[in-house]
């Protein structure tokens, strides 16, 4: 019995240090915020990532002060305001794919997959469950999502001057390419 | 019977242990992993440089220049009012909005460190050019540097008629200032800067003036809300001249610039509410021809309003 569970733990210990790591750089992740006054867009393509195709780890990091508006005062104010990134500067998604085990990432196609844990924006965590899907290729594999974010869940506070301006529903898009 | 099902029990239990220990210690790897995949990625896309932004939020407090400037590509349109005098029949000049001087400036920035600009002062009729440059920036990580530092130099010249039929050479229509402003954002809330000033008058009143004062600014900002800020400032001059006093044989010392105000940003405007005993707009009239003193209640409701529009965007914008 003794040996057997020795066994079980090196094996597994051995596939911690195989696990194959995926690895994305300049993954993007896009938001829209839509009022009827204004619609405001920035763009962040410095978005790293991990993928552990062998167990489903993954964690995204994004940098907050990457995100590029149109306006370079809505940048700051975004950063300033907003964000805090001085204090809070990365957002970041870290878990595991819930259904790992419908993926083979060695058979090219496009699955969907539920990218289960922690997301953290603005210093606050929050557990969520998103759709993904995911492009596998013969040398690439590509996370694609589009969802919402509240920034009211983020406690990211828009003071009751701006509310026109800038909606607390925030369509998220998500594109990050990994090399296999 | 006993002893033997007790011996069971504890084989049981002693595997039962191990199961569960290699169980957490599966389970802690698993975490481990999750956690180091995350840590990874921050120790890797760890920016080299951080650099500090937003230490104030106008490109002037007051009457002094921030270290601050308008983005790359941004158009940047001020308005700035100075009202009349509290002691200067103030209601009778409804709240000293009757007599309000303005000035207007309209600048523009070709890089994220070169920013130019022209104005026209009513004080005077003065017209006015001006260049404003970041020299440092304050930053953190590879490259640590504890302040930033920005200059602005101005050449001003004053279109007012003379009535006195004495022979003036254009050269004495102008008058030039320059600002070295050392900022430094302690925290997201507080700024101060240091900002050692020239001005130079090519045309003084008495042979006895000095035609440059050196004056030391010192201004600081405390932000009570994400868009709202107090802000202090004052122009200390180190050399200041002195003026005759109508109607009699005293000689005053033209006085030093301090202001009081509120900063509030909407969006695309800074809106800058304040009360200050300079009623000159103008720099040069400001820090060295300033006759108002907060003892004698010359005091002037002021504000200054900008608007900035983005003629280039970034390139990576969406």
């Amino acid at each position: 019995m003794k040996s057997k569970i020795m066994v079980a733990v090196l094996a597994l210990c051995s596939l911690q240090l195989s696990a194959q790591k995926m690895k994305a750089r300049d993954g993007m992740v896009r938001f829209f915020s839509e009022t009827p006054i204004e619609n405001i867009e920035a763009v962040n393509n410095q978005v790293s990532s991990v993928l552990v195709a062998e167990n489903g780890q993954f964690a995204f990091l994004v940098p907050i002060k990457a995100f590029v508006f149109e306006k370079a005062l809505m940048q700051e104010h975004f950063n300033e305001n907003y964000m805090e990134s001085g204090q809070y500067p990365n957002a970041s998604f870290k878990g595991n794919i819930a259904n790992i085990e419908e993926i083979d990432f060695t058979q090219e196609g496009e699955y969907e997959a539920t990218f289960t844990g922690t997301m953290e924006i603005h210093g606050v965590q929050q557990t969520i469950s998103q759709p993904v899907t995911l492009l596998i290729g013969e040398n690439l594999v590509t996370v694609k999502a589009k969802f919402m974010v509240k920034a009211s869940d983020y406690e990211v506070e828009i003071p009751a001057a701006k509310k026109d301006n800038i909606s607390n529903e925030l369509e998220v898009t998500v594109n990050v390419e990994y090399k296999k | 019977m006993n002893w033997k099902l007790r011996l069971m029990w504890n084989t049981r239990s002693r595997i039962l242990q191990k199961g569960l220990w290699a169980f957490f210690f599966l389970a802690s790897l698993g975490l481990q992993a999750q956690d180091d995949l995350l840590s990874e990625l921050e120790e890797e896309s760890k920016p080299a440089t951080e650099y500090t932004f937003a230490t104030f939020k106008g490109t002037k407090v007051v009457n002094l220049q921030t270290n601050e400037m308008p983005g790359k590509g941004v158009l940047q349109y001020n308005i700035l009012h100075r009202f009349g005098a509290f002691n200067q029949d103030f209601l009778y000049n409804f709240l000293g909005l009757d007599n309000a001087q303005v000035r207007l400036t309209l600048e523009y920035s070709p890089t994220e460190w070169f920013n130019f600009g022209v104005g026209h002062t009513g004080v005077n009729k003065v017209y006015d050019g001006f260049v404003k440059y970041r020299l440092l920036r304050q930053s953190k990580g590879e490259k640590n540097m504890p302040v930033s530092v920005t200059g602005f130099s101005s050449l001003y010249y004053s279109a007012l008629r003379f009535n006195d039929d004495l022979p003036r050479n254009t050269s004495d229509r102008f008058s030039f200032v320059h600002e070295l402003v050392i900022a430094r954002k302690f925290s997201q809330n507080f700024s101060l800067e240091a900002v050692p000033t020239l001005v130079h008058f090519n045309l003084v009143e008495t042979r006895a003036d000095n035609n440059t004062i050196f004056a030391m600014g010192l201004a600081g900002r405390y932000k009570f809300t994400p868009l709202h800020a107090i802000t202090v400032e004052y122009v200390h001059q180190l050399n200041p001249n002195s003026y005759s006093v109508p109607g009699s044989d005293d000689q005053n010392t033209y006085t030093n610039a301090l202001s009081v105000g509120v900063d509030i940003e909407t969006g695309g405007h800074v809106f800058q509410l304040f009360v200050t005993n300079a009623a000159g707009v103008a720099e040069p009239y400001v820090f060295a021809r300033n006759q108002g003193s907060w003892a004698d209640g010359d005091l002037h409701f002021g504000f200054n309003i900008s608007r900035v529009f983005t003629l280039q965007k970034p390139k990576q914008a969406p």
